[in-house]
Formats: structure tokens, sequence, C-alpha cells
């Protein structure tokens, strides 16, 4: 028991010494054996927590301790640094987000493409808040270019953020949902589901980027992860998670 | 499950209990035998949070606590870092979020106490203080077990306040109604299911040992 009270009286202090990463949804399927790799080479310890982007931006301007946002897009680190709340004048773009179509596999959906979205089997489809995810921006914006947009809005069931909105698909919740590639590729939808990769032209690319925030206490190691993730080693292991170099030429199809 | 969400939470409950006991019972107090007219108004305002949706509760204590307004500077300048998002944002929160919980069951604890008890403790010439720490507290003791039960319950189930004021920090926000979510939303249902079935658990326990313990006080 004591022990027990001596550990939960340290724990503060542990944490208090660890990197505070303020992580898009999307984040959330790729980043943690990232995490680890970089724990185990640098033993800073990291801790993440993962919401949409307009969550964290929020938390972030009323003060919350993070040390680094790794937005799913620009314009919320640019709320960020205008709000003076970080340490360069320009969001460093770590990634690009890919929109995909998902449904489960036993989904009477089979072959996937723009024409699944007209199927009119389909009566609901999950989709990030506009508003506060950048991956719902995008699925809205995708669906307007295809002009689907008004016809499947009644059908829309709308979650916080895009790890939620797969989420609502796997567990059965909606027939099929508009999710990024990176939770498309996670060992548990791999197995339950199947994909198609939206339009690359349908909607702005998902640029994802990154400010290390002015009053952390642990800049220097906010910068070292980020200098990690930009590594070519890790930008590979994130593009085989679904998320692409930022750097790189133009679209891949 | 996530014990480091567990042992935060179960820290969280006991501060919050403790401190909301020795702010409710004064209150209480002051409510059955004081005198002022405005009591009835002191009395909706302390059962307010029974009735508010916490994220109105959570929107004015981000609004107050943060470095938005002039209070919340104030805060932070005094305390050194933000309230909001910190483990003392949480206490507070809590305390508000959990108020009537402590004040109704103190309250009508206090009302029950016979009142000749009260004036035989008066005639024989007993401080207002001494008739609340040898009469009323003995006396109500049932209650203020039910308020503190009640209290950390309530507190260990909290989750819109926490989210909106203490965001999703892993070790000093990321209680366990929180971490939940983050599983939910991550997939890992079985991880979920144990954090469910252990808040399940302890709610039902603390109603058992409230309604085992009346029954048992009504016996005696």
């Amino acid at each position: 028991m004591y022990r027990l009270l001596v550990l939960s009286l340290i724990a503060p202090l542990a944490s208090a010494q660890s990197l505070r990463l303020a992580a898009a949804a999307d984040l959330q399927p790729v980043l943690p054996p990232i995490v680890a790799e970089f724990e185990s080479q640098t033993h800073i310890h990291v801790d993440a927590s993962y919401q949409s982007s307009a969550t964290l931006a929020t938390q972030i301007q009323n003060g919350a301790p993070f040390d680094l946002f790794m937005a799913a897009d620009l314009s919320f680190p640019q709320r960020v640094i205008s709000e003076s709340l970080a340490d360069s004048l320009q969001p460093i773009p770590y990634a690009r987000g890919t929109l995909v179509l998902w449904v489960r596999n036993d989904s009477p959906l089979h072959q996937l493409s723009v024409d699944t979205l007209r199927d009119t089997a389909l009566r609901t489809l999950a989709i990030a808040n506009a508003e506060h995810a950048p991956y719902g921006r995008a699925a809205e914006a995708s669906l307007k270019s295809l002009g689907l947009y008004d016809q499947l809005k009644p059908k829309f069931v709308v979650a916080e953020n895009i790890a939620q909105t797969a989420q609502y698909v796997d567990s059965g919740n909606a027939q099929a949902g508009l999710i990024s590639l990176t939770s498309a590729l996670s060992e548990r939808l791999r197995a339950n589901g199947h994909y198609f990769v939206m339009p690359r032209d349908s909607y702005p690319p998902i640029l994802q980027g990154a400010v290390v925030l002015k009053n952390s206490s642990h800049r220097t190691q906010a910068h070292q992860f980020l200098d990690f993730l930009m590594s070519p080693k890790v930008q590979q292991e994130l593009a085989a998670r679904g998320l692409e170099p930022t750097n790189g030429s133009g679209p891949r199809d | 499950m996530d014990t480091q969400a567990l042992w935060l939470t179960l820290k969280l409950a006991v501060v919050t209990t403790l401190l909301l006991l020795c702010a409710a019972i004064p209150l209480s107090h002051w409510l059955v035998f004081g005198k002022a007219r405005w009591k009835g108004i002191i009395e909706a305002v302390a059962t307010l949070p029974l009735l508010l949706p916490p994220t109105v509760l959570g929107f004015y204590l981000l609004v107050l606590l943060g470095p938005r307004t002039a209070p919340g500077r104030l805060l932070i300048h005094l305390v050194g870092h933000p309230v909001a998002f910190s483990f003392s944002g949480l206490v507070i929160g809590s305390m508000i979020y959990s108020l009537p919980f402590a004040v109704q069951p103190i309250t009508s604890g206090f009302s029950s106490v016979a009142p000749e008890v009260l004036d035989a403790a008066v005639l024989l010439g007993a401080s207002r203080l001494r008739i609340l720490i040898d009469v009323l507290l003995p006396l109500a003791r049932r209650s203020i077990f039910t308020a503190a039960v009640l209290c950390f319950t309530h507190t260990v189930g909290e989750f819109g306040v926490v989210l909106m004021i203490g965001g999703d920090i892993p070790g000093v926000t990321r209680t366990l109604s929180i971490a939940m979510y983050d599983q939910v939303q991550d997939f890992r249902y079985s991880q979920a299911n144990h954090t469910a079935i252990f808040l399940l658990t302890v709610s039902l326990l603390a109603l058992i040992l409230v309604y085992g313990r009346r029954k048992q006080f009504g016996r005696a």
C-alpha cells in the first residue's frame, strides 16, 4: 500500500519530465511504434494525447501544457502561431494524409469505387466533423467536387474526429466511412474490411503541419522528436502506414 | 487497465471527497440553521451542478481558469502555470460538479436531527461549534457517510467536465472514464471492457454500501 502511495506521489513528477504530444487523431494508429522507437533511442518519455486538430488547438489556446502540436492540416497550427503560442512563424509540414472510403468485409457494398457512394444500398456514411477535423473537411470537399454532397448529406453519421469515424464504421454503426488511410492500414481495419482511395484531385491535399509550443519546457526534446520524424527512415515508415512525405513529388496516382 | 489512469482517478476522487466534505459541512450547517433571507438562492446555486450540463460548467471553468481572461491570468501568475489542464484544475471542477452530492445528504441529515436535542444542547450552554461537533456530526454520520460515498463515486465517473477542462493528458488529466473513451476510439475494446467493468463495479458497490448501511441503521 505504501509503495502504491509513493508511486502515486512520484507519478506526476515522472510525467513532468516527459514530452507531451498533442497529436491529430489520424496519428493514433501510426505514432505509437514510432514513439516507442524514439523513446528507446533517446530515453525521452513521450505522452501523446490524440484528438481532433481543432480540439487540440483550442486546448493549447486555453493553456494546455503541451510541448509539440502535430495537426492534420496547416490551418490549426497556424491558429496557434497567430496567437504567438508557437516557437516558429510557419508550421513544419511533416506528412500528407490520404482520404479513403472504407467498408467492413461483411458489407453488401463490394467493388468499392466512387459509384459505391451513389449506391442506394448505402444508407449511412460516417464522416468526421468538418469544423474540427481536417479529414472531415477533405471528405466534404471531395463529395462536393464529385457532385455527391447534397444527396449524401442526409446519410452522414458525424464523428468528433477521424479515429472515431473509423470506429463508427468498424463497429457496424455506419455502413461505410470516409476515413484516413492511416486507420484503413491499421491491423484491425485491414482484417475487418477494405478500402478505396478517394480521387486525389477531388479534395485539397491534406498537408499535416507541426509546431513546437513557445511555453514548452522541453523545446529541445520537441525539436529532437520532430527531427526524428523527418528522418528518411521514419518518413519511409510513415509512408508505409498511410502518411506520405510532403517533400516528394506531387500526387502519386 | 490503464494503471496510471486508475491511480489518477482514485487520487482525484479522494482529494475531491475530503475537500468537499470540509466545504459542505459548514455550508450545509449554514443552510439548515442560518438565518439569511437569500439562503434559498445559495441553496439553488449549490444544487445547480446537478441539473447543469457538464459542458456548461466545463466551459465557464475553462474560461475562468485559462489564460484568456483576467481572473485566469491572475491565477496563472499566482500558481505559475495554467490551472486548466492540471490536476488542481480537475479538483476544482470535480468539487463544483459533485457539490450537490455532498450538500443534499448532509443538509437532510442535519435537518432530521430532533430540535429537542439541539434545544437541550443550547440550554446546557454548548457553543454552536460544540453542537456541530458533538451533536450534529455524530447524529448525521450516516448522511455524511452517504455524501462521502456519492462524492467519491460521482468523481470517479465524471467525464464531461474532465474532458473540457482537463483534456486527455496521460498521467495528468487522463482519468479512467477518459482513458476508456480513448480505448474505444482506438479499437481497444477488451481494455475498454475491463475499464467499464471496473467503473460499473465501483458504482454498484458504492450504492450497495450506501443502501446496506441505511438498512443497518434502520434496524438499530
